[in-house]
Order: C-alpha cells, then sequence, then structure tokens
C-alpha cells in the first residue's frame, strides 16, 4: 500500500493548500490597490511646529475667513478657491475652544486607514495623531482603528453593553440609528467653535434626529460619472461629450454595445451591497422620486415615493439597460462596483460611476503592468474622461457620503463617564480645516467648508486628477433618508426591488409597488 | 451510565461495611461531577446563556427606532410564521441543503470505496481528496465565485472557447441557475467529510465475514449491501445527519458568492436571520426566527444523538 507518513501528508496537503490560496488570491481584484499618481510631498502639520503664543497672535481663530457661495460650486469655482486663504493655524484655533494645557482622559473609534490603502493616507494619519499629542500632551487618548466592515457590529455591540467609546467616526448612513435610541449625546457646532454654515447643509441634515444635532461632519464625498474615450470613438459616439441625461445614458450604453460589443454602462445591482444604492438612488432623485422626500429641502419623511412616477422611470432605466437592451454586464446582479473597474480598465466597459481616487487606482495598475499589457493600460489612461453624473428631468443628483463624528452619552461609555472637554478639544481638533483636509487627503473632501480655500486644497487638486468633478458633485449631493430603517431601505428593501424587476419576477411598476408595501410596512412598525 | 448501573449493586450489600462503600462510591461519582463542573460552567455560559437570551429576546420587539425593547409575546412567531418569504427561504434552504447532502453522499462513498481498496499511491490520492475540505470556506466561496463569473470566469470561458456556448451562462445571476450552482460548490467542498467518515467506517468491516461471503459466492455488489452496509449504516446516518444540520444552518458560501440574490433566490435561513438582525435591526424579529428555526435543526440534532446513544447500546 502506498501509505505517506503523516508529516509527508501535511507537507503535500499544505503545499496544495497553498498553490490554490495563491490561486484565489491572484483571481481576485485589489480591492484598494495603492495608487502611487500622487507625488507626495506630505505637507507637515502646522500644529507640530507653531508656538501656540504665536499662533494665536498671528492668525485668526474663528473658521470664517472664507466666504463660500455655494450657489456658484462648480469644477472651475472649485479651483477658484483653492488656496485662497492659505494655511490655517490648527492649534490657535483649537486653543480657542479648549486651552491647550488641559488635561483629561478620551476613548476614540474610527476607520482607519487599511493596509491597502495609499502610503500618503497612512502617513497623514500618523501625521494626525503625533500632531493631536503635541497639541494636547495632557489628553491621554485610548484609540482604537477600525475597518469598514467590522466597525458597526462592533460599536453596535459596545453601546448596547454600555462599552462605546466616548467619541467615534462613523460613516455618514450610521450615526441616525444610535442617535435614536437615545446613544449619542445632542452637541452644537458653537461649542466646538463652528457654526452650521461652515459645514454642507445636507451634511448636516444627516446629522440631525428629530430635530437635535448629535454630530458634525468630519468628510464628505460624492461620486462621477467615469467614461472611456477610445470606447466612445469606436461606437462613433462625441469622445468629448459625456451623456447629459440618464436617457442620452441608456442611448450610449446601447450604442456602445451594439457596435463594439463591449459593455456600456457598469450597473451594479448587488443584493446586501452598499454599492447597489449609491448607483441607483441617484437616478431615482433625478427623475423626482425617492425612498422618501429625502431629495426636497426640509424632508419630513413621512410618506414614500418609491413607487411614484419618477422612482418607477428610474427603474425603467435600469430596466431598459439590463433586459431590453442588455447592454451592461451580465454579472451585474451580483457585482460590486471592484468588478465595473476591473471591466474599465480591462478595456470592457464604457462608462460607470466612481470615486476621484479610482483614477489614481488605475494608474498604479498601469505602473505595474509590463509589455503589451502596460501599453494598453497606458493608453487608457489617455482616454478616460470624469464628468458630472448625469441629469434628470427633476434635478440632478448624488449619493452625499462621507463621515460625522459623534459623543457618545455618557450612560453608554464604559466607565459611564465622558470627559466632555476632551471631547470637545479633539472634534475641534479633528474638524479644524487642516486636519479635515488632510485625514482625507486622497479619499474624500473635508467636512469644514473652510477647508476648501486652503493651499491644502490647491495641493490635492494638482495631485489627485479630476478630483473637482467628483468635488463639485458635493452641490447634488443628497444624503440618504435620516431615519434609522435607512439601513434596511437602501441595503434590503431597494436592491430587492431592483432584482425583482431584473430577473423578471415582477414588473416594474410591481415591483416598485412591493416596495413600497414594505416600506410602509417598516415604518408602520415604529412605535408611537 | 455506568454509576446507575453500580448502583443497586451497591445498596445490596448489607451492614456497615456496605454502607461505608456506599459512601465512598458517593463521594467518587461526586468527583466525576466535579471534573465536568468546569467545562459545564463554561458550556452553560458560552451555549446556555446566549441561548436562553435568543429566547427571551423573542418575545420582544426591538425597534431600530427607539431604545430598549417591548414586550410583544408570540408577536415575533406570528409574523415569521405568518411571511411567505419565510416560506420561500424554507423552500430555498431545503432546496439548497438537501441535495447538497445527497449529493455529497453520493460522492463520498464511492470515493471512500475506493480509497479502501488499497490502490497504489491512495495515500496520496487520500490527501489530494481531502483538499477541499481543508481549505477555508471563504477562499473557496471566491474562488469559485470567480470560475462562475458571467464575464471574467473561467468556466465560462472555456465553454465559449471550446464553442459549446456563444453567451455566458448566468451561473449565479440567474433565480434558477443560482442554487444547483451553490450545491456544487458546497458539495466539492464536504464531500471528503462523508470520505473520511464512510472510510473509517469501512475499515471497521470484518475482513473474515467479506472473505466468507466471496467464498459463499457473493457478488461484490451483494457484499457491499448486505455485509458492508450494515456495518456502516449507524455512521452513514450520524454522518448525514451532521452533514444536514450544518448545510442546514450554513452561511458562509452563499453570502459570499450572491449575497442571497438574485431575487432572494438563495436567501437561506442563515442569511435571512443575519440581515434581519444586523441589516434591518430587528433582533427581537431575528431571535423569534433563530428560535424557529432552532426547533427544527434540534429535531435533526435528536436523531443524531439517538443514533449516537444505540450505536453506545450496541457496543
Amino acid at each position: 500500500m502506498g501509505r505517506i507518513s503523516r508529516r509527508q501528508f501535511l507537507v503535500l496537503a499544505g503545499a496544495a493548500t497553498g498553490s490554490v490560496l495563491l490561486a484565489a488570491c491572484g483571481g481576485e481584484p485589489a480591492a484598494t490597490p495603492t495608487p502611487t499618481a500622487q507625488p507626495t510631498p506630505t505637507p507637515q502639520p502646522s500644529g507640530q511646529s507653531t508656538a501656540p503664543s504665536q499662533a494665536q497672535a498671528s492668525t485668526p481663530t474663528t473658521t470664517e475667513a472664507v466666504d463660500i457661495d455655494l450657489s456658484r460650486w462648480s469644477p472651475d469655482y472649485v479651483r477658484e478657491i483653492a488656496g485662497t486663504i492659505g494655511e490655517t493655524d490648527t492649534r490657535a484655533f483649537v486653543s480657542s475652544v479648549v486651552p491647550l494645557e488641559t488635561t483629561g482622559n478620551l476613548s476614540y473609534w474610527y476607520i482607519g486607514p487599511a493596509e491597502t490603502d495609499p502610503q500618503i493616507s497612512k502617513d497623514f494619519d500618523k501625521q494626525f495623531w503625533d500632531a493631536w499629542e503635541s497639541t494636547y500632551p495632557g489628553i491621554s487618548t485610548d484609540v482604537q482603528r477600525l475597518t469598514y466592515a467590522d466597525m458597526l457590529d462592533k460599536i453596535r455591540t459596545a453601546a448596547t453593553g454600555n462599552a462605546a467609546p466616548m467619541v467615534a467616526t462613523m460613516p455618514i448612513l450610521w450615526g441616525v440609528e444610535f442617535a435614536a435610541k437615545g446613544q449619542l449625546a445632542e452637541i452644537s457646532p458653537e461649542e466646538f467653535g463652528f457654526k452650521e454654515s461652515d459645514f454642507w447643509p445636507g451634511a448636516l441634515k444627516s446629522c440631525r434626529w428629530q430635530g437635535k444635532l448629535y454630530g458634525l461632519p468630519t468628510n464628505n464625498e460624492s461620486m462621477a460619472l467615469i467614461w472611456n474615450k477610445q470606447l466612445f470613438r469606436e461606437a462613433g459616439l462625441d469622445p468629448d461629450q459625456p451623456p447629459a441625461t440618464w436617457e442620452d445614458l441608456v442611448i450610449y450604453s446601447k450604442q456602445i454595445k451594439d457596435a463594439t460589443g463591449k459593455y456600456g454602462y457598469g450597473l451594479v445591482a448587488r443584493q446586501n451591497h452598499g454599492n447597489t444604492p449609491f448607483r441607483f438612488m441617484p437616478i431615482v432623485w433625478a427623475y423626482g422620486g425617492g425612498a422618501f422626500d429625502e431629495a426636497e429641502e426640509s424632508p419630513t419623511y413621512q410618506s414614500t415615493l418609491i413607487n411614484n412616477e419618477g422612482s418607477i422611470a428610474a427603474l425603467e432605466i435600469y430596466y431598459n439597460l439590463f433586459v431590453r437592451d442588455q447592454s451592461v454586464p451580465a454579472s451585474a446582479l451580483t457585482n460590486t462596483n471592484a468588478e465595473n473597474t476591473d471591466l474599465f480598465f480591462a478595456g470592457q466597459l464604457g462608462m460607470y460611476i466612481g470615486h476621484p481616487s479610482e483614477f489614481a487606482v488605475m494608474v498604479d495598475r498601469a505602473n505595474k503592468a509590463t509589455g503589451a499589457d502596460k501599453e494598453r493600460a497606458l493608453q487608457l489612461l489617455d482616454n478616460i474622461g470624469y464628468a458630472l453624473l448625469p441629469e434628470g428631468p427633476v434635478r440632478r443628483a448624488v449619493v452625499l457620503g462621507g463621515s460625522n463624528i459623534h459623543i457618545f452619552n455618557e450612560r453608554f461609555v464604559r466607565g459611564g463617564k465622558v470627559d466632555r472637554t476632551a471631547a470637545r478639544a479633539f472634534i475641534a481638533f479633528r474638524c479644524s480645516p487642516e486636519w479635515s483636509i488632510k485625514a482625507v487627503w486622497a479619499s474624500s473632501n473635508p467636512g469644514t467648508l473652510q477647508a476648501f480655500g486652503t493651499s491644502w486644497m490647491q495641493q490635492r487638486l494638482e495631485q489627485v486628477r479630476f478630483l473637482e468633478v467628483t468635488t463639485a458633485m458635493l452641490k447634488y449631493g443628497v444624503p440618504f433618508p435620516v431615519v434609522p430603517e435607512s439601513t434596511q431601505i437602501m441595503n434590503i428593501i431597494i436592491p430587492d426591488m431592483i432584482h425583482n424587476a431584473l430577473t423578471g419576477k415582477m414588473t416594474v411598476k410591481e415591483a416598485a409597488n412591493d416596495a413600497a408595501e414594505k416600506i410602509r410596512a417598516l415604518m408602520k412598525q415604529r412605535p408611537s | 451510565m455506568d454509576h446507575a448501573g453500580r448502583g443497586p449493586a451497591v445498596r445490596a450489600l448489607p451492614g456497615r461495611r456496605g454502607a461505608t462503600k456506599e459512601r465512598s462510591r458517593a463521594s467518587e461519582v461526586a468527583a466525576d461531577y466535579a471534573y465536568i463542573l468546569p467545562a459545564l460552567a463554561v458550556l452553560v455560559f458560552v451555549v446556555g446563556y446566549p441561548i436562553v437570551y435568543t429566547l427571551v429576546l423573542s418575545f420582544y420587539e426591538t425597534p431600530p427606532s427607539l431604545p430598549g425593547r417591548f414586550w410583544t409575546g408570540l408577536g415575533n412567531y406570528r409574523t415569521i410564521l405568518t411571511s411567505a418569504e419565510f416560506f420561500d427561504v424554507t423552500l430555498n434552504t431545503v432546496y439548497w441543503a438537501l441535495p447538497s447532502t445527497i449529493l455529497a453522499f453520493a460522492l463520498g462513498i464511492p470515493a471512500a470505496l475506493a480509497l479502501n481498496q488499497g490502490l497504489p499511491g491512495q495515500g496520496l490520492l487520500r490527501g489530494l481528496l481531502l483538499i477541499p475540505w481543508v481549505i477555508s470556506t471563504v477562499t473557496a466561496a471566491y474562488v469559485w465565485r470567480w470560475l462562475y463569473h458571467a464575464d471574467f470566469g473561467l468556466v465560462n470561458g472555456f465553454l465559449m472557447q471550446l464553442g459549446l456556448i456563444s453567451r455566458p451562462i448566468l451561473f449565479l445571476d440567474s433565480p434558477t441557475l443560482v442554487i444547483p450552482a451553490l450545491i456544487v460548490v458546497n458539495v466539492w467542498k464536504t464531500f471528503p467529510f462523508v470520505m473520511v467518515m464512510t472510510l473509517a467506517g469501512l475499515q471497521t468491516v470484518p475482513r473474515e465475514l467479506l472473505e466468507a461471503a466471496a467464498i459463499d459466492g457473493a457478488t461484490a455488489v451483494r457484499r457491499f449491501w448486505h455485509v458492508t452496509v450494515p456495518y456502516l449504516r449507524n455512521v452513514l446516518f450520524v454522518t448525514f445527519i451532521l452533514l444536514l444540520i450544518s448545510n442546514l444552518e450554513h452561511f458562509t458560501i452563499p453570502w459570499l458568492m450572491t449575497g442571497g440574490g438574485p431575487a432572494r433566490a438563495s436567501q437561506i435561513w442563515s442569511i435571512d436571520i443575519y440581515t434581519i438582525a444586523f441589516r434591518s435591526l430587528q433582533f427581537g424579529l431575528a431571535s423569534a426566527y433563530s428560535t424557529i428555526v432552532f426547533a427544527i435543526v434540534l429535531v435533526f440534532a435528536y436523531l443524531y444523538v439517538r443514533a449516537l446513544t444505540k450505536e453506545d447500546a450496541v457496543r
């Protein structure tokens, strides 16, 4: 009998498993490869070099230095205001909120840079903590850096078990759940040295629950339409004219598919995945629909609009792309945006919705490619365009993403006590123009409007290509409904509706009515 | 069981000597319990407490919009048992779990029989066949997701290159194909478990019986049915129940490969409970759902325990 020893078996099994694992790792798309596009002259935090007394004497201590006209917000305006106020002095600003000699304790959780993030993000993260320690050496800080995938479950569990941190920065959609449960402390911008007008109105909306403010925006982001000019040329389309409306997008997508055999538009509809509502809701809002009336100036969230004419028209856009024209990836129902990036980079996709960082990711990939692949990749980079998302008959819209910073209620915090002074110092420091921009250098936009006028913003615009386009989309940003049921509506009910319509399980109208019924039933469960 | 058996014999002993011996036995029994007490305490804490807490929570409504919980009695159970979606998901679960288990047996038993024949290089073969089982389920799910992918997938690419298909097959994007596609992955992942268990059972079949049957002129098939299978019956039953329970509670493969889609076609119990709890934040409802599933699985667990104790009794 050809027996092998246990040791031999382990060696063989290990080798075989290793090869399969390697294959698995190689087969997956890199989720967020490190962009190398940015030159990295990492600016030093001003807090480290300026003595507090000098700073206070030489710089303003409020954030009123720049007057930003949101009505003029456009890619050109973003470039125009960048650099108009130079650099701000963080020490001077925060010392006017909480004296620098303050002593205390703070516990803080946030989503920190992951291993795959660009080096510049890691560098700035380190600089942030060095600067914080040198600015407030008397405040002892217990920091937990978490991943996006881990944080929500962990912080929910912690809050339920009265072990939450004193302060946490969380993605924009999460806060309302904690606020509704009474787990967050009410705040006012003034206690951190700000005014409401220092932030995007839409972003502040996401910090409110039942009229009270429970957080401040640390960063805001929006997406844009990315297109491949070469595929446009091959399809007989003007390479410099991206679709102006969603209906144009459907026509362009079909034309690309018919003329080149490649996919026109990167539809994403994976169930239970955040990418799905982030790419579908802008169309719904553009046509005058919504989960509720969240796209309106003063939403009430009283009744659902998911089966109104606008929402049905938006769902028809998806139906036409996927079922009628078949001009989107066949795998759209299980795809996330990562697959779109791969298809686009392979020259197999004409258009998709993405972040500014996606260009940097593609530059990085092109740098790593060799031979003919490199040539093709470089050619693609020369042919990429970024545009505002298409308009609908009612408006142009995009999901306002980003994060907010919150203070937890003492009752839910480990030890039952919040050092409010330390928390105020930290939030003022984190939301200061300097750190609201540096902390999200490669990935997002500052939450504080004044930061757009700094020279740091000017540097970013030079380093991050197409940043002005995605930044300009902030004007059209609509936050998801600020109700605790939002996660269920956006992650389950909306993707279910899309799947019901696109798989033929229901007609478009039936799918919309079914979703409306589910939203109504969900809201009815809310005890009065 | 042993102690119960010893009990009457001790009581039958007359006089002081008997009483002393009985006391000594009692202290022995007490010592036995003391030995298992730490393990029991850990078990009660990490298994018992969550079960009881889940049961208690299942009688409460936990709306995401309010702190605390509100008594709803059997309301959550009523909501689940009267919802059409629960029955759709139950059908999906049965459709996923039963064929997965049966097909794992259909592959695992022949593999075990082949490995029991003493083929040359059988150790290596056994090692190779065990690979799917030892690979992490997460890794396997991602590898298969890419193999099946409609746009990048190796399977579609290969079939198209051979000219067998002109358009990609939507393995994971079609409501009708998704569960069969997931079953293939699950069977690939779990058949080595059946193989190992069956192989262990096969090695307990007395060789003399098989030889005697062969001398009596029994064919290989008859020897298998009339000698081997009776010896394997308990092993196969226990393995079947274990695998079925594991498949009924399975989460990783469907969640990572499809997220329950498309159109909830691969939404099975565990995914439904997870989404109700952690996506909808209705922990009370999810607890009631878990309790219902727990009760169903408990039936199979009872059969499993009964089979095990029967086996002990036979020994």
